[in-house]
């Protein structure tokens, strides 16, 4: 470990984790293959002759559902929740960089919100509503069932970021003079834009793959995950391989994007030095 | 939602986007701004089950009057939690007789005036008597006429014979029985206790819908001698005891392979191998047939175990939107939609209609019990049926006269709910 | 150096606090409140009894329920944590460059992509009866019969859970080893330490934090389960989340509400447990 060549233990190793990619990716690979199923195939193997039957047909009318709109109050759910999240968790970061009253216990409210498991809170929320009377709907009451899962990952992370941000960058800033919103704009903002984006992006997944908390919550229309899982009750084609094998390949472009976006920041801030010299 | 209306003309919210015009409607209490002169600017709401929830026949309403239905699918249990919990988030319940059972007395819908249903008189007596024919036995169990009608409009007690007033107008309905796989099961399958057989150990799967499996449960029991019920339709506490325990046995002997809660998933199980006899919905069956796997609706000594469908209006609906909800049903029964039915091995609830609509072949083979003369098709214009083959069990006449017992809410209904989940919990 | 006001404070934290309170807060008292209603099959009335408790806790099934979904949790936690810890130590300490780790933690990563539902479900053609586990196993000779519990099964359902949270332990931990200060190995080695005393007394000792905070988040996601088990186990097996399920869709909130409040202080319990072996607030 210390140095120099490397040990069978590496070997052992390495392979233990090549094998768990294979675990990890094998069901994914099943499916990408199922989802070439002939038409008249079914959602098991054999495979019944090889086509893209299923990715045409996925962009048809489904016997039931409706994939469409429920990808699109998914994609809206996740955008809204993200800014939302990146938001309010800047806010609080800042907020806890001071004492006040009340502090720990936000903090114990945020690792509640992690633990206390999915499907209670998406329960809560559904009979709070019943109880008042109002319809839950995704963009109200699933909207902020959301934001109770990835606001304490956002605000534990900016916590995280400001214990490591140094002070006195904003001193010097308030020395030459800035107010304190342009101190928070052109300062603060842009060193803790990377973590920030981490967390509006990490705030978009784990919306959009919501499905306890969606539950009870989404009311009328089905968010995406719903949808899923209603199809698969409701559905006997590798249509829903298809869909599969669609929303990795999407997920493959936005990780890809949102690496690129990240380089160009980093980047940017090679070339420009920290951005904190142009705030005066 | 409310920020909305001001700048973007209504109009275009509602056309722009499903989902807006969804939010709109539920939101907005009154929404009056929904009404307009013509049935383009109408959308009726409406949730069902996977079976008759059908995207094509929504298409198909738009084409034919105009109206625009949106669809939700949900399984069985959560179409009753939707219709009691939510009754602002639909117009129309897609709903089964023994639902309506349970959500009726909630005041969630309101009933239809029979006056204004066009082909009131032409729906098959099954659901205004209970009697197939008028020497018919009546089945046990919640038979739809006993949750059919009640005396005034707002009445939450359902009356004894027929009324002007209609809680729900059946859609379609179906005699279920064992679905099995004849290339593999190896022997004559001829009474419901054969899926007890320790043959088909590990093999096998009923249905995990309470009011549906414990039917299927008590035509196993009591075939195979195990209770003997005074009413398996309306269980008592020991009944309902000694047909638990007796499930959660065989449970524990292995004879299942997995529960099923939508007909998708019976489908899946039969096709993938992984059951060979299980009970089973007709098009379900159909389903497997269509994708190249033999399958067989076996009809069994002791008779079907049936179910029914209607369609059901919210209690909230009023003014043009009512009006439309008639229209759409009285659409719905005109003829398209039976025909549409009737192929994938349903019945549909006007049958002079649907008649119209099917070519003599297709009637005699779904409906008489004859040999298809040429391949009989889907919906979908694929082949289900070669040439020559007969339908299993035969008539419609032969197969609803031949109904056991309907998919039942029993008096000590919750008491069974109750054992049925720790069933599925053993 | 300017205060910043107190005022400025709360107003940044409002939100927050805001939101914790509409949605968590007061939600989880409604299920309490709600736990003492009465109810019918169609609606609840609002009263205080006990009924719903001492159905839920005088049923055997209750008992075997929670004592089922512990297990899996239990086993879940174990395997999680030994493949978890496994591969963090591969990563942190076998791969030397930080591009490498990088690359090799977007791999794992990118599989959690894709809906969890559709990941659940892409085993199913692989275990399945007539599924390629069975058919490879039986061409290779090594079986005759296909292997049935495969499928269906609560193998299916923990191998499922491994499958999706496995990265959940690999995280935390991976973190807190990469904290360790590389010169504390170098003197466990000089003073004559194997590599595997190095591992027990060292780095294993080192990685508490990161351990516990993967264990949190693994056992509170499996107690809180349904669709796992439900699709997994082909309906045969239950978790305590799946009889609340069944309890909602059957229209028995109250009933639900006590399970899930007994729920909540089971995991409340297991959590503490595990949060005095970490100080969260400063492993940040």
């Amino acid at each position: 470990m210390k140095h120099g060549r490397r040990g069978p233990a590496f070997w052992l190793l390495a392979a233990f984790f090549t094998l768990f990619v294979m675990f990890l990716y094998g069901p994914t690979l099943t499916i990408l293959v199922l989802s070439f199923q002939g038409p008249t195939g079914g959602l098991t193997f054999p495979l019944v002759g090889l086509s893209t039957h299923w990715f045409y047909n996925l962009f048809e009318t489904q016997l039931v559902g409706d994939i469409a709109g429920a990808l699109k109050r998914s994609l809206i759910l996740g955008v809204v929740v993200m800014i939302v999240t990146m938001v309010i968790s800047f806010s609080a970061g800042l907020a806890f960089r001071s004492r006040f009253r009340g502090s720990s216990v936000l903090f114990y409210l945020a690792i509640a919100s992690l633990i206390v498991p999915s499907i209670l809170i998406s329960l809560g929320i559904g009979l709070l509503f019943r109880v008042l009377g109002l319809d839950p709907t995704w963009y109200t009451s699933a909207f902020g069932a959301h934001l109770t899962w990835t606001l304490p990952f956002g605000v534990l992370i900016m916590l995280a970021v400001f214990n490591r941000f140094d002070r006195r960058y904003e001193e010097a800033a308030r020395d030459l003079g800035a107010t304190p919103w342009q101190t928070i704009r052109h300062v603060v903002i842009p060193i803790v834009l990377p973590s920030l984006i981490g967390v509006g992006l990490f705030g978009f997944t784990l919306s959009y793959d919501e499905f306890a908390r969606s539950l009870y919550t989404a009311g009328t229309f089905n968010t995406l995950p719903l949808e899923i899982y209603g199809m698969t009750t409701n559905i006997t084609t590798p249509v829903l391989y298809a869909l599969g094998s669609v929303t990795t390949g999407v997920s493959f472009l936005v990780i890809a994007v949102a690496l690129v976006s990240l380089a160009w920041v980093r980047r940017r801030r090679a070339r420009h030095g920290s951005d904190a010299g142009k705030a005066a | 939602m409310a920020k909305l209306n001001g700048g973007v003309g209504r109009r275009k919210i509602l056309k722009g986007a499903g989902v807006m015009a969804g939010a709109a409607l539920g939101s907005t209490v009154g929404a009056p701004m929904i009404w307009a002169q013509n049935n383009k600017n109408i959308v009726l709401r409406q949730f069902g089950t996977g079976v008759s929830n059908l995207n094509e026949v929504a298409e198909k309403c738009k084409a034919d009057t105009g109206l625009t239905i949106q669809m939700t699918a949900l399984d069985s249990d959560a179409c009753v939690q939707r219709a009691v919990t939510q009754p602002n988030s639909y117009d129309i319940a897609d709903i089964e007789y023994w639902m309506i059972k349970k959500i009726w007395p909630s005041k969630v819908l309101q009933p239809f005036d029979t006056k204004k249903l066009t082909y009131y008189d032409k729906i098959v007596p099954l659901f205004k008597t209970g009697k197939l024919k008028p020497d018919s036995v009546i089945a046990q169990g919640t038979a739809p006429h006993t949750v059919g009608f009640v005396e005034k409009q707002d009445a939450t007690t359902f009356a004894k014979g027929e009324t002007q007033w209609f809680t729900m107008v059946p859609t379609i309905y179906n005699a279920d029985t064992l679905g099995i796989r004849p290339d593999l099961v190896g022997r004559e399958i001829s009474s419901w206790k054969d899926i007890l057989d320790p043959k088909f150990k590990g093999k096998t799967s009923i249905l995990n819908i309470p009011s549906i499996g414990i039917m299927d449960a008590a035509m196993i029991c009591e075939s195979a001698g195990i209770v003997k019920y005074g009413d398996k339709g309306n269980m008592t506490k020991a009944e309902i005891d000694k047909t638990i325990e007796f499930l959660i046995k065989t449970k524990k002997d292995g004879q299942f392979r997995a529960f099923w809660k939508t007909f998708d998933e019976s489908v899946n199980l039969m096709t993938s191998g992984e059951v060979i006899i299980q009970s089973m919905w007709s098009p379900a069956v159909a389903a497997v047939r269509s994708k190249g796997v033999a399958c067989k609706y076996q009809p069994l000594k002791e008779g079907y175990r049936s179910w029914g469908d209607g369609l059901a209006i919210a209690a909230h609906l009023k003014g043009p939107q009512l009006d439309a909800a008639y229209e759409y049903i009285n659409w719905y029964l005109s003829g398209w939609t039976g025909a549409f039915l009737n192929r994938q091995g349903y019945y549909s609830a006007v049958l002079d209609t649907a008649k119209k609509f099917m070519s003599e072949d297709e009637w005699g083979f779904w409906m008489e019990g004859k040999p298809a003369k040429g391949d009989i098709m889907s919906p979908q214009g694929k082949v289900m049926e070669k040439a020559g083959t007969v339908r299993d069990g035969g008539s419609f006449d032969a197969r609803m006269g031949a109904v056991a017992c309907w998919n039942a809410v029993m008096d000590e209904d919750r008491y069974m709910v109750q054992k049925w989940n720790s069933f599925i919990a053993a | 150096m300017t205060r910043i006001s107190r005022w400025t404070t709360y107003f940044q934290i409002t939100p927050l606090a805001a939101i914790f309170l509409l949605f968590l807060v007061v939600p989880i008292a409604t299920i309490v409140v709600v736990s003492f209603f009465d109810y019918t099959t169609t609606s609840i009335i609002p009263a205080f009894i006990l009924q719903n408790y001492e159905e839920l806790l005088l049923s055997p099934v209750t008992w075997q329920t929670y004592l089922q979904t512990v297990e899996f949790a239990l086993i879940t936690w174990v395997l999680t944590l030994l493949i978890g810890f496994t591969l963090a130590y591969f990563l942190a300490f076998h791969v030397r460059s930080a591009t490498w780790q990088q690359v090799l933690f977007l791999v794992c990563t990118i599989p959690f992509w894709t809906s969890n539902v559709i990941r659940m479900i892409s085993w199913i053609p692989f275990l399945g009866r007539n599924g390629l586990a069975n058919m490879t196993l039986m061409k290779m000779g090594l079986i005759h019969q296909p292997l049935e519990f495969l499928l269906y099964s609560n193998f299916a359902v923990v191998l499922v859970y491994v499958h999706l949270y496995t990265l959940f332990m690999v995280v935390p931990i991976f973190n807190s080893m990469m904290r360790i200060d590389r010169s504390l190995l170098e003197a466990s080695l000089d003073a004559g330490a194997t590599g595997w005393q190095t591992l027990t007394n060292v780095i294993l000792p080192l990685c508490k934090p990161g351990i516990a905070i993967g264990s949190i988040f693994v056992v509170t996601i499996v107690m809180g389960d349904f669709v796992t088990v439900r699709m997994m186990s082909g309906g045969l097996s239950a978790s305590v989340a799946l009889m609340m399920a069944n309890a909602m869709s059957l229209l028995q909130y109250p009933a639900a509400a006590a399970n899930a409040v007994v729920l909540l202080i089971v995991v409340l319990m297991i959590v503490v447990g595990m949060m005095r072996v970490v100080d969260i607030r400063k492993e940040l």
